[in-house]
């Protein structure tokens, strides 16, 4: 008998099929104003919104917010990008499908159009968000994710941090030490 | 058989340390204890979690089955290991196959419990824990003793030290962000040269044939974001119905473990990369013995480590203590139900103060499963002693004549034995407490007085 014979062997009382599941028992709560919610739970993260109220000034205001970024990658345009490049990237740019706020997460679905390496691997992310797309909650966010397609996708909420020397908050673990989304 | 007491009191010798401890730890229940509040539907949210994982585990069978043939769909390989020894083999076998010498690891529990990294090395392959804090135990040639916070027992002078030898930085500066800075360059050239990487499993999801990895230091996703394999490694009871659950675990998971409404980085893992390869390994070792048992809630702890915060035992006596991978109440309750014997005194680490199950995000009733544990474990040698000295007084209370006599002994004697004599070896209440001192006078004496 294989383990795999074995382990389901031990589990064959729990075989059988599901004829329903718990469901949620109660309203998720309501964040009348998303998007303070929203800003307010990303400041909580590490990150920062900016708001950007003329969708034809983006790209200014995030050369502007990020001065003398040189080696910057946007993934909206830049197709494939090198290891190299990757690594000495200061700034690179990413779109969220939406964002969530409770916890100023964005889910961001790199698909194969930018390598899921960059997002760890840039030193500064800018996140582009249309401020219309954001939920209240994690079950309205998951409620909207269609799973098909997905390879690698995450949901982000703030820079990568890590307190586990003494509890001290460091900001810049392993991924961005900065992030900063621009919710148009 | 492992000595708890013991163990403590060895933590207890540096007071001021042990006051550290414990001040450290609730410090970050205080930080859960804040985000749980900020939720309104909180106690709601746990009922869901519980009433969930219970179904699952109902259905533990029929789930597994269901995300290994929707992940086989999508291109994820999966395979069973019945026990630990079968799990490190099928690991480095895989890792052989792809001549993977250097490894990277994310935080995995798991990984721990079946010893995968000192098999791993004895066959010459290096694994590089990149976990900040477990790096720090890594290096430092020890343990975790913390499953969210694993250097959680070590101070910034002990990893300057640590990090002064083997990553030559300045063994005088202790400042927790040149520290940091100092690992991070550290290990990204880790990732840089890594083979393969392997990670554990928040959650599985059955409908989706996915998974979710949680972090805050994106180390599971530079990891896995360069190597061509990525080998995730999962208990079988890290299986959910489907990513609409998510929901639910989502939420409580970081605000339980650290006070964060949600982890950085929650990251789905849905089919290899292209030209890839992506194995899961489902783990049993002993789990699917437990499903059958009364100790089935176990199987629903979903590893946030809001127990050991809580725990005024565990803040007082320090992970290491309790001889296990896990520690604290969930540490405790599953060493009890898995090996009675070896960790016998682990049940009676426990106030049965009940804190652990009001924190506990999916409601496992912690305290009543190890106070039920104390009658199963109570039958090792060691106990023996205990045993006859509570039966002992079991027969004096049946016996109310009989216990009058030994108490009126008691009063005339207790005062005036030597101390050396009234603690010796068998006196077992007097190892860790002061005997009390009789009164003068029993109550029955008092109350025939009065009435007369």
């Amino acid at each position: 008998m294989t383990s795999r014979e074995k382990i389901l062997t031990r589990l064959s009382g729990s075989m059988s099929t599901p004829e329903t599941k718990p469901g949620l028992g109660f309203e998720p709560s309501d964040h009348p104003d998303l998007l303070e919610s929203f800003v307010a739970s990303l400041k909580a993260a590490g990150g920062e919104a900016i708001l950007v109220e003329d969708p034809e000034r983006l790209d200014e205001r995030i050369r502007d917010t990020f001065l003398g970024t040189e080696s910057l990658i946007d993934t909206r345009r830049d197709d494939t990008v090198d290891l190299e490049t990757m690594k000495g990237c200061r700034l690179a740019v990413f779109e969220a499908a939406f964002g969530v706020a409770e916890n100023g997460a964005v889910w961001i679905d790199p698909r194969e159009r930018s390598p899921h390496a960059l997002l760890t691997l840039a030193e500064n992310l800018a996140i582009v968000l249309d401020r219309r797309t954001l939920v209240p909650t994690m079950h309205e966010a998951y409620a909207r994710i269609d799973f098909d397609g997905i390879s690698y996708a995450l949901f982000l909420s703030g820079p990568s941090k890590t307190a586990d020397i003494e509890q001290a908050l460091v900001i810049g673990a392993h991924g961005a030490i900065g992030l900063k989304i621009f919710l148009l | 058989m492992i000595d708890h007491a013991r163990n403590a009191a060895e933590f207890l010798n540096d007071p001021e340390r042990a006051h550290w401890h414990d001040r450290a730890l609730w410090f970050v229940r205080e930080k859960r204890d804040k985000a749980a509040r900020s939720v309104p539907e909180w106690e709601e949210l746990r009922k869901s979690a519980e009433a969930l994982k219970a179904h699952t585990l109902e259905h533990l069978g029929y789930y597994l089955q269901r995300f290994e043939e929707r992940a086989k769909a999508n291109g994820i390989e999966v395979l069973w290991a019945e026990d630990a020894a079968e799990f490190r083999r099928l690991v480095a076998e895989i890792l052989q196959q792809h001549d993977a010498t250097k490894v990277v690891k994310s935080k995995s529990m798991l990984t721990e419990e079946c010893e995968l990294n000192p098999h791993l090395e004895s066959q010459r392959i290096e694994v590089t824990d990149t976990d900040l804090g477990e790096r720090i135990v890594q290096l430092a040639g020890d343990r975790p003793s913390h499953i969210v916070l694993p250097a959680i027992h070590m101070k910034k002078e002990d990893v300057a030290r640590v990090f002064a030898e083997h990553l030559h930085t300045d063994p005088d500066n202790p400042d927790p962000h040149y520290l940091t800075r100092a690992a991070r360059e550290h290990l990204r050239q880790k990732f840089l040269e890594a083979d393969a990487a392997i990670t554990g499993v928040n959650f599985a999801l059955a409908e989706e044939g996915a998974f979710v990895v949680c972090t805050n230091e994106g180390n599971a996703d530079l990891g896995t974001a360069l190597p061509d394999l990525h080998i995730a490694c999962m208990g079988l009871e890290k299986v959910i119905p489907s990513a609409k659950e998510l929901g639910i675990f989502t939420r409580l998971l970081a605000r339980s473990a650290t006070g964060q409404a949600i982890t950085t980085y929650t990251s789905h893992f849905r089919r290899p990369k292209p030209g890839g390869r992506l194995v899961v390994v489902l783990v049993d070792n002993g789990r699917s013995r437990l499903l059958a048992e009364e100790h089935k809630k176990l199987l629903s702890c979903i590893r946030c480590g809001a127990c050991m915060n809580t725990c005024p035992v565990y803040r007082r006596s320090g992970g290491h203590s309790y001889g296990t991978v896990v520690p604290g109440p969930i540490g405790s309750a599953l060493a009890g139900a898995r090996d009675p014997e070896r960790f016998a005194s682990l049940p009676f680490a426990c106030t049965l103060c009940g804190s652990c199950d009001q924190v506990c995000p999916v409601r496992i009733d912690l305290h009543r499963q190890l106070y039920s544990e104390r009658r199963e474990v109570v039958r090792v040698p060691e106990y023996r002693g205990k045993v006859r000295g509570l039966k002992t007084a079991a027969f004096l209370l049946r016996h109310p004549r009989l216990y009058a006599a030994m108490m009126g002994l008691g009063r005339v004697l207790l005062p005036r034995i030597p101390r050396r004599l009234l603690y010796n070896r068998f006196n077992l209440w007097g190892r860790e407490r002061e005997m009390p001192m009789p009164a003068e006078k029993s109550f029955n004496q008092i109350y025939r007085e009065r009435k007369r």
